[in-house]
């Protein structure tokens, strides 16, 4: 017996593989339910709440409980305070569900502990419905504030099953996903999330970060499904270490070349098979990248070129047409190549942002007169991870200072290296400023230093 | 400022260069001062390229769930303490 109807979708799948593991702790989906129940009903009536939880297996709660009470999840890019602000204006009532030591964020805070040892929960699988906006999910827009994109219960499951029948990470026993992305963003939601919620996998709750954790995840937790990311990629490659075989390796949020792709097979003895999507469209299409310079959509999606110059995609799960933030060139019915990105945006160690919404932050700092933000070389990071660097007019702020303000408002990762304060910006008559001119600028700068 | 001793002016020799740290000299790093945040402004990415740096030169691997993570990378001075340990050990 479930209370199934056409317009509803299960909260989770029912199936016999574990749905978390926390440590040597296997939760079962009985046991999962029962922490998402006692959590669901802690919740304060509302639209929408952070979900700001940290831990995988914390997070998945705190998802399912919003779920459940008809609520939306609220991720935002990061912790920033003036990001947090600017989506609670649109959200007033909503409060966040965090497991770290968040301290300093503004707004109220629901603490989530759940560890999977609450009971089982017998009864039928709780029906969601469908149209129930699941997420809102945000990327930086070029005007503004961060520009919200929701997801429907069945736009997720959609997209999940999509993926699931081309990646076919099942097995047995169920493998275990071993992420290092987090689940806020929407490749972690996906791919160490929903995978587990709504497949035969088993999500892991921890994070591993440094390559030996990455290792030692991958050790305890065979047969193991590794969701990562270039960056991640290439510093566990980096590291030197002797690698257990995980049964697979997803990798997703920029390109991955096809000698890397082709190392980590060696180095892992796996398959590496890559995902493309955006926070707009969610994930879209895969290619094994050894075999593949094109990419493949999930079944059921489709792809055009559009009049304007910009692809765009349309599958189940979107509503209408979704335009790309990439140059896609359309190969034949499914399939395209990713030429690189629109010129607006940036790509930092995996990380989007929109260099005209950095500039709009940083020039809205009080006390800054004009500053702009240059990005790095394209493929400057071949070692590493190359930052921007900011030429800033502030005659009365310190770099801490507008370092400080800056950090209120965007990831880290996009914070200026170095931020050089200088008495004017090298403007063209018509208010340009060339590539040129700052990088000579930023260089007389590194000299007088 | 405290002075620093002779492998924690090897340590952060490894930190400038490590993570191409153009402004900072190295003799400047206070041993007792934070590195992340707000001292020298790290974040994660320089963790991860410094824990890189830190096994290749010393092979001492870094975790995140040794307890006293956050307090491994506190300082110059509990970095160099945490990879000396760890060094002898091994």
């Amino acid at each position: 017996m479930t209370d199934a109807t056409p317009d509803t979708r299960p909260l989770i799948a029912d199936t016999p593989a574990p749905l978390a593991r926390i440590g040597d702790h296997l939760v079962s989906r009985a046991a999962f339910l029962a922490d998402v129940q006692a959590l669901a009903e802690r919740l304060p009536p509302a639209r929408a709440a952070f979900n700001l939880c940290q831990d995988r297996y914390h997070f998945a709660v705190a998802f399912a409980a919003i779920l459940l009470r008809g609520q939306i999840n609220l991720l935002p890019p990061n912790r920033g305070r003036t990001t947090l602000a600017e989506i609670a204006s649109q959200h007033p009532d909503a409060v966040a569900l965090v497991d770290g030591p968040d301290t300093e964020i503004a707004i109220p805070i629901l603490r989530v502990t759940a560890h999977g040892k609450a009971g089982e929960v017998t009864g039928p699988i709780p029906e969601i419905p469908g149209g129930q906006t699941a997420v809102l999910a945000f990327s930086s827009g070029s005007t503004g504030a961060p520009t919200a994109h929701a997801r429907s219960w069945e736009a997720l499951h959609a997209v999940t099953a999509q993926a699931l029948e081309a990646l076919a990470p099942e097995g047995d026993p169920a493998p275990t996903l071993v992420g290092t992305v987090p689940p806020q963003h929407m490749y972690g939601l996906e791919s160490t999330v929903l995978y587990a919620l709504l497949g035969p996998t088993t999500l892991l709750a921890g994070r591993p970060f440094y390559p030996e954790d990455v290792r030692a995840a991958l050790t305890a937790c065979a047969p193991a499904v590794l969701v990562t990311t270039p960056f991640h990629l290439k510093a566990c490659l980096r590291a030197g270490l002797e690698w257990p075989s995980p049964a697979r390796i997803l990798c997703a949020t920029a390109p991955l070349d096809p000698e890397a792709a082709g190392q980590a097979e060696r180095v892992f003895g796996c398959r590496l098979d890559e995902i493309y999507g955006c926070t707009e469209a969610g994930a879209i299409a895969t290619r094994r990248t050894t075999r593949a310079a094109d990419w493949t959509t999930y079944p059921g999606v489709g792809i055009h070129a559009g009049d304007d110059g910009r692809a765009r995609v349309r599958g189940p799960q979107h509503p209408e047409p979704v335009p790309l933030p990439d140059h896609i060139e359309v190969r034949g019915a499914g399939h395209f190549r990713m030429e690189g990105r629109l010129a607006d945006q940036l790509n930092i160690a995996g990380k989007r942002a929109s260099l005209a919404d950095l500039n709009r932050r940083l020039n809205a700092i009080p006390g800054v007169l004009d500053g702009v933000f240059i990005p790095p070389e394209p493929d400057a990071d071949a070692r590493g991870v190359t930052r921007l660097a900011a030429l800033v007019v502030a005659p009365d702020l310190s770099e801490t200072e507008i370092q400080a303000a800056l950090s209120e408002c965007m990831d880290p990762l996009f914070l200026p290296r170095p931020l050089v304060r200088v008495g004017h910006l090298p403007r063209s008559a018509t208010g340009k400023l060339p590539r040129q001119v700052l990088l000579d600028l930023l260089a007389h700068h590194g000299q007088c230093a | 400022m405290a002075s620093q001793t002779a492998f924690e002016q090897e340590v952060a020799r490894l930190i400038v260069d490590s993570l191409n740290l153009e402004d900072v000299a190295p003799e400047d790093i206070e041993p007792e001062a934070a590195l992340f945040r707000e001292g020298l402004g790290l974040d994660s990415i320089d963790a991860l390229e410094l824990a890189l740096a830190i096994s290749r030169a010393y092979g001492v691997q870094i975790r995140s769930d040794d307890e006293n993570n956050r307090q491994i990378f506190a300082s110059l001075r509990a970095l160099s303490t945490h990879i000396e340990a760890n060094r002898a050990a091994s």
